[in-house]
């Protein structure tokens, strides 16, 4: 669904990506983790064009339909069918839940996207996430961190995507709060989304995902199944240190 | 104390022309932290076009959504030639400059096509003024209040119920997640700009009728509705139309209890005092940057 | 200066002297007159717009000030030039410390606005208090007295070169000074300026008052010129022409102010004579499609970038052609130049021209010698005195509108130690950080460094007692030298004035040399001394990162905050940097090192302190905190999360 090859990227000087590969299979869950600074939200930005790679290719859906975006705009990736919940969560403060949710189908209301039945989606995906479904009304800048982090989810999921991109969903969350979006993410993997995860909890992704990429230093370390990277001591080294 | 209440009248309708301008100002501002500073060239030359309309034979009425049509346009010019490049090369003096170089053009050209003196806008509605509370009131001033108050009322009402105003405002709270959820966010700039010129065009022609109507009659409107802006909040859209109010009463006020040539100055003295004691405005809030 | 400059500006000089003499017609005498007045304006304005970067449309009201203070205590009190000239500076500068004062917490925009609101005001009140002004009669003034009766157009043009070249120096002397630096800095990073004890707002004030004096002196000497003053004169469009010719002659250079001054002089005198105009422009485009041809055909540029240029010229000389006078549309050709300019000619005239002629962009400053001896110890030594504890923080809460980005945490930082403070993304550490310096003022809580609370200070009164730090997004001062980068850190060490500044006394003179002195030791104390005249931004990133700590050093901190140093960094750069660190270190300085590199964490810090969510979760060794559960868990998530 996603194929990432050598991409190289930066913020102005400072050069954060030395040319990674990354594949992302149609159903699949891929995660992607490392420690800070290693590059993971760059990655996630590249891919969604809210920055522009300096080199590599990245290209979306497969076979016949496949096309590269990485020289495209944010929007029309967008448009193409890529979601991304940003690092940040990034809702928007002063309207509400509701608005936020509509925002997230926006190409599907206007065009370029299949219109499908928003409201209905818009009913199921607060059904999804019951704490927004109480919260309908209230002003997106008003709930609590692990709120937002679920309007954010659950406006991604909005747009009927081919593809979402997670990035640090459980960033600045309470553990239990953390437990709650794995399982929604595990079940959204149950309805066949498929998913590019940016994680820092690199145990609770690894237990989700199918497949994983460790990023250190803007390079890929290592790369597997997920149940073969859970038991590999590198990737404990990668974050605390030692061992390497 | 009639007459008081008759300054407070004309104060008040003023005050609503301030507000409108201010409210273009607020439009450019929250989705592009830019704004216009030719904003005032805009409102003259909707008063300019649509005096030459009406001239021509158009009904007043119908004059109207034409001259908003040519605001639209107009608009979107001044965004495209004078904002979009300085947004680009992230420069801020760019877009000062520029904005400034259009309004210092447009207003040149309307000099040549009109002509340098002032002219008189046919009024509308009868001359004869309406009693109100005791006091004098014109048609037209109650026109102009009228019509300022709709046209802000519509605008909200775009951005609450239809999705495109709710871009808007979504590419206003934040521009990176606006774009991540496929709103084209350079299109909603140049949106704004050019609303942002339709509501002065619109208040041109409607400030017109009272008073007159020339090029030089953007310049000062355009300065002071920046104080009513500042005065109001740059994020605040009940802030504008007090701070349009305080201002316009205290505009008539003053020139009819001390001197005509002195009536500039309380708007521009209370934009001074606003900005020492709160910058960000009577109802505006200050935002807090992350390092 | 170096020899060829020396030369060009003697024969400037001379040339300068001998115009009217040579000329001998007082109208082109007048000309040059006006180009030198509103030079010495733009001396001072380029000191606001090109150097700190705010966009004052006030300065024709200034100007004016200058005319009327001249004009009225003239025609009041029958003062001569020597009192009405000084008088003139004092209150034109007062009147921009009035607008300086609440107009600058404000820039961009609203300081656009405001100036611009200040000079229509002053323009209103000189119209209406005719009681003092004559209002629009305007005021006659005889040229100053010589000997007894009034100076000749001759001898009052030599007074105006005389002063031009005095505030020529005078104006050079202050941006060499580290006053220049601290507009520079300001401009370039205003949160760096503030962290290094440049006080933002204080050094917007000083140069607005500075260039407000320039416009004072300015409006004297036009009031003596044209023998005539009247408030029209000191409108928007005089202020607009002001800032075409600093933009187009070119910011931050003395020729781009006098370029510039002479085209808003001689351009609406070239616009009355269309004749002219039309040859001009004719071939302005015909230059201009040549050189687009040869640039295309050379490949230095597309079709799409040189078309606007291009249509531009040709259109502005099919327009001449098109019409009979071109007095009327005067504004558009202003308004048209300020595009251009805006657009095409960021660096003005001037700047265009070193660019294509000078390769290479090496300062124009001192050549740097380097010092016979380095003092091996630069850095201040600092004893451990008093108390162990240099920094005591007790339950600080750091909450943004319901977010509670740091929530009860106390922190101790020990005399003499290395101190991490580590976490995961969005635990607090950059938040901690902020609010120590002043940047943020925490909800709740104390700060107390070496006993006094910190809480509610401003960054920079928090830098000048002691606490320096680096920035996780680098914050350099990009277009100042390596050098000049740790000077403008040195800033605290220079107690000259103005005064001092402008006279070049020797108190100033041997400030100025010692604190290059030590700026350059610093540098060898991080090995960027060979790079001392290099541009910041232009040095490779590792090495950046090394002088955002040595600028830190210039200090002379007793506490050192490091805000992510290692980010970014290849290993020898890395190795380098805990280098660098223990030697700080070892001269007593305290250091607090967030930090995502364990390897570093683990190898230099005595103690670490662990956040998550804006608490602390665990603190002690680095061995310790390596092995603590709490925090494996915290970066790694625990069984709890894993088990979902």
């Amino acid at each position: 669904m996603l194929s990432i090859r050598n991409l190289h990227a930066g913020y102005g000087k400072v050069k954060v990506l030395h040319g990674i590969s990354i594949d992302v299979p149609r159903g699949s869950v891929v995660t992607l983790i490392g420690s800070n600074g290693a590059g993971k939200t760059t990655t996630m930005r590249a891919v969604s064009g809210m920055i522009r790679p300096s080199e590599g290719e990245i290209t979306m859906g497969e076979g016949a339909s496949a096309r590269r975006i990485d020289a495209l705009d944010a929007h029309r990736i967008a448009r193409l069918g890529l979601a991304h919940s940003p690092e940040g969560r990034r809702v928007f403060a002063s309207m509400t839940v509701n608005d936020n949710l509509l925002l997230g189908a926006f190409p599907r209301l206007t065009w370029g996207r299949p219109r499908g039945d928003v409201n209905g989606d818009l009913e199921r995906a607060i059904t999804l996430f019951p704490r927004l479904k109480e919260r309908r009304n209230q002003l997106a800048g008003t709930l609590s961190g692990g709120e937002q982090q679920m309007l954010a989810m659950a406006r991604a999921i909005m747009l009927n995507p081919d593809i979402v991109l997670l990035d640090e969903p459980s960033m600045g969350l309470a553990p239990i709060l953390v437990e709650e979006v794995f399982r929604i993410i595990a079940d959204l993997k149950a309805q066949g989304v498929t998913m590019l995860l940016v994680e820092q909890f690199a145990a609770a992704a690894l237990n989700v995902a199918d497949y994983g990429y460790v990023l250190e230093n803007g390079h890929i370390a290592t790369h597997g199944p997920a149940a073969k990277l859970r038991n590999d001591p590198t990737v404990k080294a990668a974050y605390l240190g030692g061992a390497h | 104390m009639t007459i008081l209440l008759q300054l407070i009248y004309s104060g008040i309708a003023l005050g609503m022309i301030y507000a409108v301008i201010a409210f273009g100002y607020q439009l450019t501002f929250a989705t592009s932290g830019t704004l216009n500073f030719g904003q005032g060239e805009s409102l003259m030359l909707g008063a300019l076009v649509g005096l030459t309309l009406v001239t021509l034979g158009m009904n007043y009425w119908l004059m109207i959504p034409v001259v908003c049509l040519f605001g639209l346009a107009q608009g979107a010019f001044v965004e495209t030639i004078g904002v979009r490049p300085a947004i680009r090369i992230k420069s801020e003096f760019g877009w000062i400059m520029s904005t400034i170089a259009l309004g210092i053009i447009f207003k040149n050209v309307a000099e040549n096509l009109w002509g340098r003196d002032d002219l008189r806008f046919p009024s509308p509605l009868p001359e004869a003024p309406i009693r109100l509370l005791g006091a004098n009131v014109l048609p037209m001033e109650l026109l102009v209040i009228g019509g300022a108050l709709l046209m802000m009322l519509a605008v909200e009402l775009f951005n609450r119920k239809s999705i495109f105003g709710k871009a808007v405002v979504a590419t206003s709270n934040d521009r990176d997640a606006a774009a991540l959820m496929g709103i084209n966010t350079k299109l909603v700039i140049t949106f704004s700009y050019a609303l942002s010129s339709l509501t002065a065009a619109f208040a041109g022609v409607l400030v017109a009728p009272l008073t007159l109507t020339g090029a030089t009659m953007g310049a000062v409107l355009g300065l002071k509705a920046f104080a009513v802006a500042i005065i109001g909040g740059l994020s605040s859209g009940m802030g504008i139309v007090v701070g349009g109010l305080i201002l316009g009463i205290a505009e008539t006020t003053t020139g009819f209890y001390i001197s005509t040539g002195y009536k500039d100055v309380p708007g521009l003295v209370l934009l001074l005092i606003v900005l020492a004691l709160k910058p960000a405005g009577l109802f505006g809030k200050t935002a807090i940057k992350k390092v | 200066m170096n020899p060829m400059k020396k030369i060009a500006a003697l024969a400037g000089l001379v040339a300068l002297a001998a115009f009217p003499v040579l000329s001998g017609n007082p109208y082109y005498i007048h000309l040059v007159e006006t180009i030198m007045i509103y030079a010495i304006l733009l001396f001072g304005l380029d000191i606001v717009v090109g150097y700190t970067g705010q966009v004052s449309l006030g300065h024709a009201g200034l100007f004016g000030v200058g005319a009327y203070t001249a004009g009225v205590l003239f025609m009041k009190l029958g003062m001569p030039i020597w009192v009405t000239a000084p008088a003139a500076i004092l209150l034109t500068a007062g009147f921009g410390a009035i607008l300086a004062l609440p107009a600058l917490r404000v820039s961009g925009p609203y300081l656009a606005m405001v100036t611009l609101a200040f000079g229509t005001i002053l323009q209103i009140l000189i119209n209406e208090m005719d009681f003092l002004t004559s209002g629009p009669l305007g005021i006659k003034i005889p040229k100053p007295a010589l000997g007894g009766k009034p100076m000749n157009e001759t001898e009052y043009y030599w007074l105006v070169a005389a002063v031009l070249v005095l505030a020529l120096v005078v104006v050079h002397r202050i941006l060499r000074s580290h006053l220049g630096r601290a507009f520079e800095a300001l401009r370039d990073s205003p949160i760096a300026s503030d962290c290094m004890g440049v006080s933002v707002y204080r050094y917007k004030v000083h140069a607005f008052v500075i260039s407000a004096g320039f416009a004072g002196l300015a409006g004297c000497l036009y009031a003596y010129s044209e023998q005539y003053i009247s408030p029209n004169t000191y409108n928007f469009e005089l202020t607009i022409l002001f800032l075409l010719a600093i933009i187009m002659g070119g910011r931050k250079t003395r020729s781009g102010a006098i370029l510039g001054s002479a085209v808003i002089v001689l351009l609406p005198k070239l616009l009355d004579d269309i004749d002219m105009f039309r040859m001009v422009a004719t071939a302005l485009a015909v230059a201009m499609v040549a050189g687009a041809a040869v640039a295309l055909a050379r490949r230095m540029t597309t079709p799409r970038q040189i078309a606007i240029p291009v249509a531009g010229t040709v259109g502005l000389a099919g327009f001449s052609w098109a019409i009979a006078t071109l007095a009327d549309w005067r504004l558009t050709i202003f308004g048209l130049m300020i595009l251009l300019v805006v657009y095409y000619l960021q660096d003005g005239i001037v700047g265009f021209a070193r660019k294509l002629f000078v390769q290479g962009r090496t300062r124009a400053a001192a050549a740097i010698e380097r010092p016979v001896d380095i003092a091996p110890d630069a850095i201040l030594a600092v004893r451990a005195q008093g108390e162990g504890e240099l920094l005591d923080v007790r339950g600080i809460l750091m909450q943004f509108s319901g977010l509670k980005a740091l929530n009860n945490v106390d922190l101790t930082i020990r005399r003499g130690t290395i101190h991490g403070l580590i976490g995961p993304n969005g635990s607090g550490k950059s938040t901690m950080m902020n609010v120590l310096t002043g940047i943020y003022v925490p909800t709740a809580g104390t700060v107390s460094y070496r006993g006094q609370s910190l809480v509610g200070r401003t960054p920079s009164q928090i830098a000048l007692s002691g606490v320096a730090r680096t920035f996780q997004n680098v914050q350099l001062f990009g277009e100042m030298t390596v050098l000049e980068n740790v000077l403008v850190g040195l800033h605290h060490t220079f107690r000259a004035s103005l005064a001092d500044v402008g006279l070049s006394t020797p108190r100033y003179r041997r400030e100025e040399a010692a604190a290059r002195e030590r700026a350059f030791a610093m540098l060898h104390f991080v090995g960027l001394e060979a790079v001392a005249n290099e541009e910041a931004r232009n040095l490779p990133y590792g090495k950046q990162r090394m002088l955002e700590i040595a600028r830190a050093l210039a200090l002379d901190p007793e506490l050192l905050l490091l805000d992510e140093p290692a980010a970014g960094l290849t290993a020898p750069d890395i190795r380098e940097l805990t280098a660098i660190v223990r030697k700080v270190r070892d001269h007593g300085i305290t250091v607090v090192l967030i930090e995502h590199h364990m390897d570093v964490v683990m190898s230099i810090c005595d103690t670490v302190s662990v956040l998550d969510f804006g608490q602390k979760i665990a603190e002690g060794r680095p061995a310790e905190i390596q092995a603590d559960e709490k925090v494996i868990e915290a970066y790694l998530g625990g069984e709890a999360a894993a088990a979902a």
